[in-house]
């Protein structure tokens, strides 16, 4: 008897949480549909994001990077060398100088990123069988000018080397396949995996768009604690109204409806966009959504434990938007993990985002399975444990002071009415806690 | 006495401004706080300034002595470290997949006999491009590591067919080119960073504070109160509301270039004091834009909203990482908006290549003349901090 007792107010209990969650998880929607600044975060800004900084990285790599010559040698070999480095894709040759110092010139009025200089003496020597010099400034503002200069003259330099070492080779007697042999005794290969074109969007974009998922969601969350705390009765987080339906069905409840928003924009950003922008995507979808969930999972109870700290509606932007730029080099994308301090790597173990891009590149650039990104995935489990434990926390330590500062009220308002005989006046109580911060 | 009562206006200005920043800790995160962090973790996380003994692995299926001796080679290099032997290619893919090595070299079995036996036998590595910087400098260095080999081998075969040893060097590299980094010879990474995060993370925060601190007297509608200390001159208003955080990030511009120069020694062609005086220029065409913003959309969280777009563009458009010029033509435009992008110029000039002022004298007018958008708007401030019209949510 007692057992069909429990089992049908188990039963109950069940279908009411499920009910109740349901609601929150309702009103939760309507909240953030009718707050124009959630959506401009939520849609807007990850519709936005995207396009612009895909747009901004369109060119993968520099094209045409301007130089000037110094070619001092006058002679056709190196006439010959400077058109096919102007023939190559990363540079253009656009001054030609007569002098080291007019080329300075040129250069620092930075009309050109670089200087190519061929000594006078470069043809005599290679016709003479000595090792000739050619030398290259480069603009070191930014690193893939340098890259760009380096890579096309180093790659002509050892393909007109190895013609160079052929005639000299035949000039001491070796010559046909011996002297092949000896030009060039291991030919080397070098591949490029999963950015084959060395391309800067291919790089950096797959990052930035977990990073986008990451901060909207960290600033909409943010966004909304604070409006509650704003407009809510004594500015708590969660007013009365709901939280006697429970602690779990309000934060089930609100991060289901963070989740099923994300989830479904999540097609676009990690998706769609890459596809569109023709970025790396070689993973598996379905593996890209194994790992969607436990990252949203933790980046949603992440930012709800945090946005109990904030007190107004735009705190958490003002005082987060730089961190975006910290969570990029945390999560080891650009500055390998492996060089980072081991106190920095801990810091950024703690946050979804480092996790997420790391699994993300990996999946979705390097077609990795969600069994090479094992530990990543376990790490973001463990995240959404840990940060929904501190979330429950949180909101309890929210809905107790609450209800203090209710029970405060009470006895005020009592008091109030016990010696002033008149009811009315306690709406103004309320007035009083508003203006106060 | 007109000049008393136009002192003092400005002075509790001043003063109301600087009790208000006691009120909350939020101004004192903003104007301490996330500049204070940034510094320390930016130092310390570039603090090896180069990328060096990056994890990469070996298949070594030869096992010979000449494939050990590449192996050991490879080791010595600067910024590649075998982190592990792998069995077979799939194994490495599948580790660098994990992520655990940036690159691997593949090593075919009867290296070392088809090398004797003069049958070139090839060397193949792969190279993980999906982290670009780690992937360009361990190409780099493999590749070089490769041509020495090749080069030990060719000197070897040289001198055992008996060619004179002054001509070996001019076989080998018939063309040596001699690379000259202008401004940071040793491609130091933190040089790069650091450089242009500083101001940076400055303007960001700059931005976000004047921002704020007007935009939360329109929010908490106390803007009546503000223009009354201010004997309702809007100018002294803004002026007084504005200096103590015009002072204080000059002093964190300064401090970050003194940190930069004077303890790092980080390489400064030109005199710092160029610098100085186009980080006080920055920090006030920077206040200047925070105002505009403010003054364009006199509501608090729309303008954050705002500084939250045009902020993080700010990095990209300094053109430090991906050159402005090889962007597109509208991104071009734009990226002129943005205060760093001329600080940025004015750094190239001054710090990496160390040429003359006048070059870059254009820059700094051009900072100057951020001074002038505050004029764009001025009476639309004024206005709305008088009749509060806007909403504050």
């Amino acid at each position: 008897m007692k057992k069909i007792y429990l089992k049908t107010r188990f039963r109950h209990t069940l279908t009411l949480s499920i009910k109740e969650s349901f609601s929150i998880f309702m009103q939760e929607c309507k909240t953030v549909c009718t707050d124009k600044g959630v959506i401009i975060i939520f849609l807007i800004a990850s519709f936005m994001y995207p396009i612009l900084y895909c747009s901004i990285y369109k060119n993968e790599v520099l094209v045409d990077v301007p130089v000037a010559v110094v070619d001092q040698s006058h002679s056709k070999r190196s006439a010959a060398l400077l058109r096919q480095i102007d023939a190559s894709r990363d540079v253009k040759i656009t001054y030609h100088c007569t002098s080291l110092q007019e080329a300075r010139k040129v250069f620092n009025t930075r009309k050109v990123h670089g200087v190519i200089f061929i000594p006078s003496d470069f043809d005599s020597k290679i016709v003479a069988g000595q090792q000739a010099t050619l030398a290259i400034y480069c603009d070191m503002s930014s690193f893939l000018y340098y890259k760009a200069l380096l890579t096309s003259t180093s790659y002509i330099i050892l393909d007109n080397s190895k013609q160079i070492k052929t005639e000299r080779l035949n000039a001491q007697g070796i010559t046909g396949e011996a002297a092949k042999m000896v030009a060039d005794p291991i030919p080397y290969d070098d591949i490029i995996l999963y950015n084959s074109s060395m391309g800067f969007a291919s790089f950096l974009m797959p990052a930035l768009l977990i990073i986008f998922i990451h901060q909207t969601l960290f600033f909409g969350i943010g966004m909304l604690a604070g409006t509650a705390r704003e407009e809510n009765r004594f500015h708590v987080l969660v007013s009365s109204k709901i939280h006697r339906m429970g602690i779990y069905r309000i934060i089930w409840g609100k991060s289901l409806c963070y989740f099923v928003l994300y989830f479904a924009l999540s097609f676009y950003t990690l998706g769609l966009i890459p596809r569109i922008y023709n970025l790396p995507h070689i993973g598996n979808p379905v593996d890209i959504v194994y790992l969607l969930i436990p990252f949203l999972f933790a980046t949603i109870f992440f930012s709800m434990t945090f946005s109990t700290f904030f007190r107004n509606r735009e705190t958490g932007m003002v005082l987060f938007l730089f961190f975006s730029l910290i969570l990029i080099f945390l999560s080891g994308i650009s500055w390998p993990l492996k060089n980072i301090h081991g106190f920095w790597r801990a810091f950024g173990w703690m946050f979804p985002s480092t996790q997420g891009i790391q699994a993300y590149v990996k999946i979705n650039s390097m077609g990795a399975t969600i069994r090479e990104v094992s530990f990543e995935y376990i790490s973001l489990w463990i995240q959404t444990g840990v940060y929904f434990l501190t979330t429950t926390l949180t909101y309890y330590w929210q809905i107790k002071k609450n209800k203090i500062r209710f029970r405060i009220r009470q006895i005020k308002g009592h008091k109030r009415v016990l010696t002033i005989n008149n009811p009315t006046k306690q709406s103004d109580n309320t007035a009083d806690y508003k203006s106060e911060s | 006495m007109p000049d008393r009562k136009q002192i003092s206006p400005f002075g509790s200005t001043l003063r109301r401004e600087l009790a208000r920043m006691k009120s909350r800790p939020m101004y004192f995160i903003l104007t301490v706080g996330i500049m204070s962090f940034c510094i320390i973790f930016f130092i310390s996380l570039f603090n090896e300034g180069q990328l060096l003994k990056m994890p990469i692995g070996i298949v070594d299926h030869d096992n010979s002595k000449i494939s050990r001796q590449f192996v050991r080679n490879l080791n010595a290099t600067q910024q590649a470290k075998i982190a592990m032997k792998l069995g077979s290619y799939q194994e490495a893919r599948t580790e660098m997949q994990k992520g655990n090595i940036y690159a691997f070299v593949e090593i075919k079995s009867g290296f070392a006999e088809n090398l004797q036996a003069n049958r070139r036998p090839p060397l193949t590595f792969y190279i993980n491009d999906a982290y670009l910087t780690a992937g360009s400098l361990l190409l780099k260095d493999i590749t070089a590591m490769s041509l020495l080999t090749s080069g030990g081998v060719q000197q070897q075969i040289l001198s055992a067919k008996g060619i004179d040893e002054s001509l070996i060097s001019g076989i080998i590299q018939p063309i040596a080119v001699d690379t000259h980094m202008i401004g940071n010879p040793w491609s130091n990474y933190s040089y790069y960073f650091l450089n242009v995060f500083f101001p940076g993370v400055l303007e960001f925060v700059i931005l976000m504070t004047t921002v704020f601190v007007i935009g939360i007297e329109l929010k908490e509608k106390t803007s009546r109160k503000w223009l009354r200390t201010a004997d309702n001159n809007f100018i002294i208003a803004l002026f007084g509301k504005l200096l103590p955080y015009t002072a204080m990030f000059i002093v964190w511009g300064f401090v970050c270039n003194i940190i930069l120069y004077g303890f790092l020694y980080f390489p400064v062609q030109a005199s710092i004091f160029r610098m100085l005086l186009a980080t006080v220029l920055y920090v006030i065409a920077c206040q200047c834009v925070g105002i505009l913003i403010i003054g364009i959309l006199p509501v608090l969280r729309d303008s954050v909203s705002i500084v939250m777009i045009f902020g993080m563009f700010g990095f990209t458009f300094t053109g430090f990482t991906f050159p402005i010029e090889q962007m597109n033509y509208p991104v071009r435009i734009f990226s002129e908006m943005y205060p760093i992008r001329h600080f940025f110029n004015i750094y190239t000039d001054q710090v990496v290549h160390g040429v003359d002022f006048r070059y870059s004298v254009v820059y700094y007018f051009i900072l100057l003349a951020y001074t002038l958008l505050p004029f764009l708007i001025f009476f639309r401030l004024k206005k709305a901090a008088i009749y509060q019209n806007y909403p504050i949510k």
